[in-house]
């Protein structure tokens, strides 16, 4: 009984029929994304003159891709749609000049500290081991 | 009337000659298509166009085929994949010695589909005209890419 429930849990899963966002099919979500990463790569050296960055652009486009990378295992296009309209919300912020120089640098703020793994940074920390 | 039409075609093919041999090749490519215009009486064939190069000059209102007034010059298939394999070396993901015409950019050269795009969009901006993703998804190869822009272009030969 478990198994067989199991079973139509996995395939219902499969086939499941949801409300499309905006695409109907995982090539047009993808279309979406690329036209995402288009708008933003032709934005970033405008970017970088209007809010006075002191990063260059080929910065810039590593941050972009790197922020597209993040998202690549996704495969529902529903999510990709989501993330996209994101994206597209970040876009016109950024053309409109609505944000500011902090809120851009916000993408280049690393997140955490490293752990040290190396026997000399966990010195400076002070394990001795 | 039918000997000024052909005093005509002798001009233009004196001038277009002319140009050959202190010309560049891109006015002799502009000059074969408007050439052909004037074989209107069936005059001479291409090959013979050598034949005219000991004509003396003819004097009188000349009409000038072959100038350009500041547009760039007209596009010929090898120009195109000069350009095209030019931007393509310049590209740093990719290794200029793998590179051929007929390289997959994603089996052969081990790009991904963003690195695809922007490609393409190093390609729209050589070129000067906007190449809609629909299209551009399917480009996988130099050779593919400059098909697609001579077709846009109309170039052919």
């Amino acid at each position: 009984m478990m198994a067989s429930s199991a079973a139509t849990r996995s395939g219902a899963a499969a086939f499941k029929a949801v409300k499309p966002i905006f695409s109907r099919d995982l090539s047009e979500a993808r279309r979406r994304a690329r036209e995402l990463y288009r708008a933003w790569y032709r934005e970033v050296p405008n970017t970088v003159h209007m809010f006075q960055l002191d990063i260059t652009p080929q910065q810039g486009h590593e941050k972009l891709r790197e922020m597209f990378d993040r998202n690549r295992h996704v495969t529902d296009p529903r999510v990709i749609d989501l993330l996209v309209i994101k994206g597209k919300m970040e876009l016109e912020e950024t053309i409109k000049v609505w944000k500011q120089k902090t809120h851009i640098m916000r993408f280049f703020h690393q997140t955490e500290a490293q752990r040290p793994d190396d026997f000399l940074s966990k010195f400076y920390q002070g394990h001795d081991a | 009337m039918a000997s000024r039409a052909l005093a005509y075609c002798m001009r233009s093919f004196a001038r277009s000659t002319a140009r050959l041999n202190h010309g560049n090749a891109f006015t002799r490519y502009a000059c074969a298509p408007l050439v052909s215009k004037q074989r209107a009486l069936g005059v001479t064939p291409c090959s013979q166009r050598t034949r005219w190069t000991e004509l003396v000059r003819i004097s009188g209102p000349s009409v000038h085929l072959c100038r350009h007034y500041g547009d760039l010059p007209p596009l010929t298939l090898g120009n195109i994949e000069e350009r095209v394999m030019y931007v393509l070396k310049l590209y740093d993901k990719i290794s200029p010695e793998k590179l051929q015409t007929s390289s997959h950019f994603m089996k052969d050269l081990g790009l991904d589909s963003l690195d695809q795009v922007e490609i393409i969009m190093a390609m729209e901006d050589e070129f000067g005209f906007e190449i809609p993703d629909a299209e551009a998804e399917k480009l996988m190869t130099p050779a593919e890419i400059v098909q697609y822009i001579a077709d846009k272009k109309d170039v052919y030969e």
